[in-house]
């Protein structure tokens, strides 16, 4: 196999570009992503896991802090009964979608270029579940009855309220963040075996063989791993829709102006995936470059998500524009106000942010050399992020901080605490996410080898009678 | 280890002296050290371990340790009652007629006790002269009694003090020539007029000063101006049909007879059907009160300007020959005119005796002296205008001739001018007693400070408005040991003996109740709270005026008043009292400045409102050499160059509870009102200083400047316009156009989008009609299915009072969070009561606006959006139609409070409950839990008060009767307009509000069938003025 690093691969003209270039062979992807796991890691790492523990430290002191104090610790208050702590739930969960947008359904699709990024955009939706489902946990007033959310049979007959929209969020999240699990662990399952195999100590052995169940490499093994995941992706599909569809149910359902907007569903879904891909693309960028793999991340990947930016970056500006349409066509005055005040009212510099954030950024976007360039791509994703968090910003303070009765209508201060839990919550995520670089590799190593062009079952056939031509 | 010293040997005083050696005699320091053992510490210890000595003394203490742990609280006998008192049933609260003086009237009054602590107080319906409604004040008595700050021992210049050293102090008084006065806020009760009597005739020559924090009673003087004697008058606005008001809050909740005006006054604007008749009323005043919100015709002008008003007006009637009228004046003459006797011409508190005496005139020149204004011969002689007699014992004071000076319940050394320099006259006084509730600034400066007894903590009797006699008994021993009531101080000044406060009382009742069986008519008497037949006579004597009015000021004009919320001072220790929106301006835990936009624009002030909060220009204010700081508040509807502001600010109560200090994590101390010393102390300034020696209330020729400072201050309510057209909140209509269509309130329902078709929202596609809950046999079959609570608001009778906001409080246990959080948007009150700013055709804010009020409880829907998005399902709908808050089954998400459209849900965002001081504890009411941190809460329709009548119901196995069931807001409500009731039952009181034809239901657009109705307002304007009035 060592000889193939040498073999030069000439495609026919026309042909997509390679997935993997600098004519990687099937050991040098293995060592290439191993690798990082095995040596100690570079100072880089150490230098982000310092600053990130420090801000998870952060959130659990602020969060100890909220926990003795109460709700009144942030800025809600009677008209915004929900403040940052929603805004900061829609929007983890909202990057949460990435990952199993691209691992099911770009699988689905038969998109092969998504075998370079799921791995860690998996990793990234599961570390994001994990920050948005601590945001409902804390924001409610008595945490330690949270649990009767849940259906749990008690003595008392009391079930949970079906009706309400914040009980299909605990469902809808719950089962979404335990599908992501198993749908990343399943695709683990052959890399672990290789780190497993690759092991020079026992302790590492045992670990990874633990979690590897045993995996050879055989061919029943094979069939029932690629039926597994044809299987999860299907179920994983349809979450993609739905997560989201009903986190956007907590607005669209209530009947505040401004929430009570039936276009709530497919928007946020697009919301969803747009700022999920920004963020994929954020870490990504990142970590090609730190780690060295630029070759199985490539400049190709990240243009094919800038194009998936640009096109849910349309979808959402889109959405706003046919809110604001609606709104007017409706006649109805609370409705016509709530967008009003959006764009004129006290909260205007939000929604401007949020306007020039996600509908403006992204269109720069059609122009190849720009959707080419790493700086402009890092920057525009950052900014898309910031978009997007405005955006659940703007729903969900605007629209509460001035409804129907002009006399109940107030204003919205957040609090150094809000303001630290957030920050905070990037602790928690870069935390997990770094660890999960250290430890586990970054890419699926295996499907990676399988969009190599030798993976083919004709690829050897080919290029042997290609040879016979010479 | 614990080392006890040897027992000296060494007798050092019996002369004979036995010594070891000579440095044992000499006390040679170093022996002395070593000799206190024979052998050197630990010489004489075990080896190792503890010595026996060490050990039994281990053992001791670990016993005692242990006792200790078991007995953390001390000691307290409870005692079951062997003897159970009559009539006490633990859990069933008693109900005893009392009385309270308000401004030196009684106010009638109920107050209900749970196992001998008063929990709520209502006016006492069967009063001949009450309501049975209560105001503000009355509510928030109940507090003050309770207040954790009230002063708790005897002082004596400001150390604790023995009782009996006051009472020798006393009986060394009675010998010898003592020149003693008296200086006692005004209160009407026969004992104290008997006591006072005695005191003159034991100290010949006493003086007696009735103190007013407000200055003089204007309305006394003028119609003593007019009458030559002393006389007080009773309006009958009910049958009024044209009101005028010349400067005068007669609605106020500080007016002095503010709930039986507004009583009546409502009474004559309530419309049930289209012909009904409806009474006009045009105000002019300076700032916009409560009476200025209900007028027909306002007009603004200044304080100084309204006696050229009162003088066009007299000149128009032909009583007097003054400025000539202008078109307003003469229309109001005109209309007053045709009224044949019907109407009524009042002046206000700030305006000088003069306007009041021309008032008298007018009433009498127009007829209704006997019809709807009744003149009372309080049978007092004529009256030394405070203005002179309190500057005259000041000088008395100050030249030494006073020996003894006795302050009953008032706080000179804080409210009167500071031309009079009191504290200082204090000093020359050697033997000063205040008795009050606080340790005060007044308390501070005397030699004797006797802490007083609360009225519900004291017997006592007084007079309502009509002289109706009327009884004052306690509910409760006095909380303190200490205090003292009133009328037992001043007897024991008078005659050196302590005497019971019952057994006076009983005194002056033994000749009013000449029957054969006292006991029994005293009985009767408590039991009702007032003797029947008792008022004072009317009489009609023809009135003169020979007064000259006063031409308006120049300059600047200051107009004083006292404040809706907290009065004169006296309720600014009060949380509740606090934490009570202004009724016009909404703010709370403060004093401003108010002015007109106009004026603010001319002066160049400033009050911007940036995130929730007003930061205002904060101004000097100079008069009569004094100079204070205020922060402005610029009023749409104030009248021009002129600023108002209220007193009862700026006090300084000492208290002896510590403030509450906890670790940086817990904010337990921030968030308690009460952590930070008394509540009163360091809100507003004190702007009583700034009157001149006569304390009059308008100063002219004020200067203000500004101090380039901003002050903070908190609303619990924007500024905000309301398109009425847009949002049809508050409806509105014109006599005319209610007489045309008496159902111009659905007018104002929003129409389908794209016809003008209105639509009956009843008739709105329902999914799930079927098997709404409201069907469910679960409901159906429930016994409370047969009643169904609902409740009418009439927007024409609420004044925006705030009554029914503390009636609620007092009754809900609802908790006061101070100004901070009030800024942050998480006040408590379940009710509110909303303020619009109503402008008509597209005026200027600035210009004159009209002001909407509208009480804003929870509107209970039958189709409530709060409940179905509650994941736990902690706010259900009960099968009596009332949206129920399950406080243990909240956790708090806040999903209910977003989703409501009315946003009446409150939220407790810290644990205030935790930190309420003990005697706070003892105002909850029992039948209301207290909220945790951390649930949601709202307005419950009394659901206690409705469980409490159906248990009586069932217990007495009879049905529940008739509008038997009082909700607290509306039982408080001086206009009658909150209706509350069974709708199921149509002859009920609300079935038939609901059924008036200005019904309205707010919102309903939105499907949420609200069970709350609004009767639209009707204004009754004078087609002669144009609506522009």
């Amino acid at each position: 196999m060592a000889s193939s690093t040498n073999k030069t691969v000439t495609l026919p003209a026309g042909a997509d570009p390679p997935l993997v270039t600098g004519n990687l062979g099937f050991h040098d992807i293995t060592q290439l992503v191993s690798y990082h796991t095995e040596k100690r890691p570079p100072s880089a790492w150490y230098m982000a896991i310092a600053v990130s523990s420090t801000l998870l430290c952060v959130l659990l002191i602020m969060i100890a802090y909220l926990v003795w104090n109460g709700i009144g610790v942030w800025g809600n208050n009677n008209p915004v009964g929900w403040g940052w702590p929603i805004v900061n739930f829609v929007f983890w969960v909202g990057i949460g979608h990435a990952g199993t947008l691209i691992s099911a359904i770009l699988f689905l699709f038969r998109q092969r270029w998504r075998t370079a990024i799921n791995r860690s955009a998996e990793a990234m939706t599961l570390f994001a579940v994990i920050c948005a489902l601590l945001f409902p946990t804390i924001h409610v007033g008595r945490i330690w009855v949270i649990y009767w959310t849940l259906p749990i049979p008690n003595q008392m007959e009391m079930w949970p309220q079906f009706k309400s929209p914040l009980l299909w969020d605990v469902f809808a999240v719950s089962v979404y963040f335990i599908v992501s699990l198993v749908f990343w662990y399943v695709g683990l399952v052959p890399d672990l075996a290789t780190l497993r195999d690759r092991a020079r100590n026992a302790l590492r052995r045992r670990v990874t063989g633990f979690f590897a169940l045993g995996w050879t490499g055989a061919n029943r093994h094979w069939r029932n791993y690629e039926k597994t995941y044809l299987l999860l992706a299907a179920l994983a599909t349809p979450l993609v829709l739905s997560v989201h569809s009903v986190v956007s149910f907590d607005f669209a359902v209530s009947i505040i102006p401004g929430w009570h907007t039936t276009i709530f569903p497919p928007y946020f879904v697009a919301g969803a995936i747009f700022s999920g891909f920004a963020m994929v693309m954020t870490l990504m960028i990142l970590a090609r470059k730190i780690y060295g793999i630029q070759n199985i991340i490539t400049m190709d990947h990240l243009e094919k998500m800038a194009i998936i930016i640009l096109l849910t970056g349309s979808m959402v500006g889109f959405a706003y524009i046919t809110e604001f349409f609606i709104a007017w066509y409706s006649q109805v005055e609370y409705e016509q106000y709530a967008f009003l005040n959006r764009a004129t009212g006290p909260y205007a510099w939000a929604y401007w942010t949020m306007m020039s954030c996600n509908l403006l950024f992204p269109q720069f976007f059609w122009i190849k050399r720009l959707r080419r360039s790493i700086p402009f791509l890092f920057i525009t994703s950052i900014i898309v992020n910031i978009g997007m968090w405005f955006e659940r910003f703007v729903i969900t303070v605007i629209s509460l901080h001035r409804d129907f009765l002009p006399s109940s209508w107030d204003y919205f201060n957040p609090t150094i605490v809000d303001v630290l839990t957030f920050a905070g919550s990037f602790g928690l995520f870069m935390t997990l996410f770094l660890i999960f670089l250290r430890y586990l590799p970054m890419v699926a190593i295996a499907e990676v080898k399988m969009v190599l062009p030798e993976s083919d079952p004709h690829y050897y056939h080919k290029h042997d009678s290609e040879g016979e031509e010479h | 280890m614990i080392s006890l010293p040897i027992v000296d040997g060494n007798p050092s005083d019996s002369g004979v002296k036995v010594w070891r050696s000579l440095p044992h005699l000499e006390q040679d320091p170093q022996l002395i050290e070593t000799a206190s053992e024979e052998f050197f510490p630990g010489a004489s210890d075990a080896p190792s371990g503890s010595n026996r000595r060490q050990f039994m003394q281990l053992l001791g203490a670990s016993m005692a340790m242990a006792g200790l742990a078991a007995c953390r609280r001390p000691v307290e006998h409870i005692m079951p009652f062997a003897d159970r008192p009559e009539e006490t049933i633990p859990g069933i609260p008693l109900q005893y007629a009392t009385a309270m003086n308000f401004r030196g009237t009684a106010r009638p009054l109920v107050v209900k006790s749970y196992d001998g602590r008063p929990v709520k107080v209502e006016g006492n319906g069967q009063h001949p002269n009450a309501s049975g409604a209560s105001g503000v004040f009355e509510q928030a008595s109940l507090l003050q009694l309770y207040d954790p700050d009230r002063s708790k021992s005897t002082l004596r210049t400001g150390t604790p003090a023995n009782w009996e050293d006051f009472l020798s102090l006393c009986q060394r008084l009675q010998t010898g020539i003592r020149r003693v006065a008296v200086l006692a806020a005004p209160d009407n009760s026969p004992t104290r007029a008997r006591l006072r009597t005695q005191l003159e005739n034991q100290f010949p020559g006493a003086l007696w000063v009735d103190y007013r924090s407000e200055g003089d009673d204007a309305e006394s003087m003028g119609l003593q101006m007019a009458y030559g004697q002393a006389l007080q008058a009773a309006y009958d606005f009910e049958n009024a049909d044209v009101i005028v008001s010349l400067d005068a809050d007669f609605l106020g909740p500080h007016a002095k007879n503010g709930g039986l005006d507004t009583y009546s006054f409502a009474r004559g604007r309530k419309l049930n059907g289209a012909q009904d008749r409806m009474s006009r009323l045009y105000v002019a005043e300076s700032t916009y009160t409560v009476t200025g919100i209900m007028a027909d015709h306002r007009r603004r002008m200044r304080s100084d300007a309204v006696s050229q008003l009162a003088s066009q007006l007299a000149t128009a009637l032909g009583v007097y020959t003054g400025a000539t009228p202008d078109s307003f004046a003469s229309a109001i003459a005109r209309d007053l005119q045709r009224t044949n006797g019907n109407c009524i011409v009042v002046a206000g508190e700030s305006q000088p005796a003069e306007v009041h005496a021309l008032c008298a005139l007018m009433n009498y020149a127009l007829g209704v002296v006997g019809t709807t204004v009744t003149l009372l011969d309080t049978g007092t002689p004529v009256q030394v205008a405070q203005s002179q007699s309190l500057p005259a014992l000041v000088e008395e004071m100050r030249a030494g001739r006073v020996d003894v000076l006795l302050m009953l319940g008032v706080n000179p050394v804080y409210d009167a001018p500071h031309a009079l320099d009191f504290q200082g006259a204090l000093e020359r006084v050697s033997d000063t007693i205040h008795v009050g509730l606080h340790v005060d600034e007044t308390a501070r400066e005397s030699t004797w400070h006797i802490p007083s007894a609360h009225y519900l903590e004291s017997w006592g009797d007084g007079r309502s408005q009509d002289g109706t006699l009327t009884a004052v008994q306690p509910l409760i021993a006095p909380l303190y040991e200490e205090a003292r009531s009133e009328i037992e101080i001043l007897a024991l000044l008078g005659s050196g003996q302590f005497q019971r406060g019952y057994d006076l009382v009983r005194e002056t009742w033994m000749p009013v109740l000449p029957g054969e069986d006292f006991e029994t008519d005293w009985r009767r008497v408590l039991h009702d709270g007032y003797l029947e037949g008792t008022s004072y006579p009317s009489v009609a004597p023809v009135p003169s005026f020979g007064g000259q009015l006063q031409g308006p000021g120049t300059g600047l004009e200051l107009v004083l008043r006292l404040d809706p919320t907290v009065l004169d001072g006296s309720f600014a220790n009060n949380a509740w009292c606090q934490e009570l929106p202004d009724p016009v301006t909404k703010i709370v835990w403060d004093n401003v400045l108010v002015v007109s936009p106009k004026t603010a624009e001319d002066l160049e002030l400033s009050c911007e409102y940036s995130k929730g909060r007003y930061y205002s220009d904060v101004v000097t204010l100079a008069a009569n050499d004094q100079v204070i700081e205020l922060p402005v508040w610029i009023l749409p509807g104030h009248a021009d160059d002129t600023v108002s502001v209220t007193l009862g600010y700026g006090r300084n109560i000492s208290t002896t509870r510590s403030e509450r200090d906890t670790p940086f994590w817990d904010k337990d101390d921030e968030t308690d009102v009460y952590a930070r010393g008394t509540l009163a102390t360091g809100v507003g300034t004190n702007v009583s200083l700034l009157r001149d020696l006569l304390a009059r209330p308008v100063i002219s020729g004020v200067e203000l400047t500004k101090t380039g400072r901003k002050w903070t201050i908190v609303t619990t309510q924007d500024h905000g316009i309301l398109d009425t057209e847009a949002r049809p909140i508050v409806r509105m209509a014109t006599l005319d156009e209610y007489r045309e269509d008496p159902a111009f309130a659905l007018q104002g329902e929003v129409p389908t989008p794209g016809s003008d078709v209105k639509t009956d929202f009843q008739d709105y596609p329902e999914l799930w009609k079927d098997s709404h809950p409201s069907k469910a046999s679960a409901f159906r079959d429930s016994d409370y299915w047969q009643n169904q609570w609902g409740m009418v608001i009439d927007l024409n009778s609420c004044t925006g009072c705030n009554a029914c906001i503390i009636a609620c409080q007092a009754e809900n246990n609802i908790q006061v969070v101070g100004k901070k959080e009030v800024g942050n948007g998480r006040e408590l009150h379940w009710l509110r009561v909303d303020r619009y700013f109503v402008t008509e055709g597209g005026e200027e804010l600035d210009a004159d606006p009209k002001i909407a009020v509208q009480p804003m409880p929870c509107q209970h829907c039958e189709n409530a959006p709060c409940e179905s998005v509650c994941p736990v399902a902690a706010t259900v709908h009960s099968p009596d139609g009332t949206n129920q808050m399950i406080y243990n089954r909240c956790i708090g998400t806040r999903y209910c409070a977003n989703n409501c459209p009315y946003k009446v849900r409150r939220y407790n965002f810290y644990n205030w409950s935790k930190t309420i001081p003990g005697t706070v504890q003892m105002a909850q009411n029992p039948n209301v839990s207290i909220r945790f941190r951390g649930v949601m809460e709202k307005c419950s329709f009394c659901i206690q008060r409705i469980r409490g009548a159906q248990k009586r119901a069932g217990l007495e196995k009879r049905a529940l009767q008739r509008d038997e069931v009082s909700s607290a807001c509306q039982q408080a409500c001086p206009a009658e307009a909150i209706t509350f009731g069974d709708l199921n039952d149509d002859q009920s009181q609300v079935s038939q509000a609901m059924s008036n034809a200005r019904s309205y239901k707010l919102l309903a657009e939105l499907n949420i069938k609200p069970r709350v109705s609004y009767l639209a307002r009707v204004h009754n304007p004078n087609n002669a003025l144009g609506s522009a009035g």
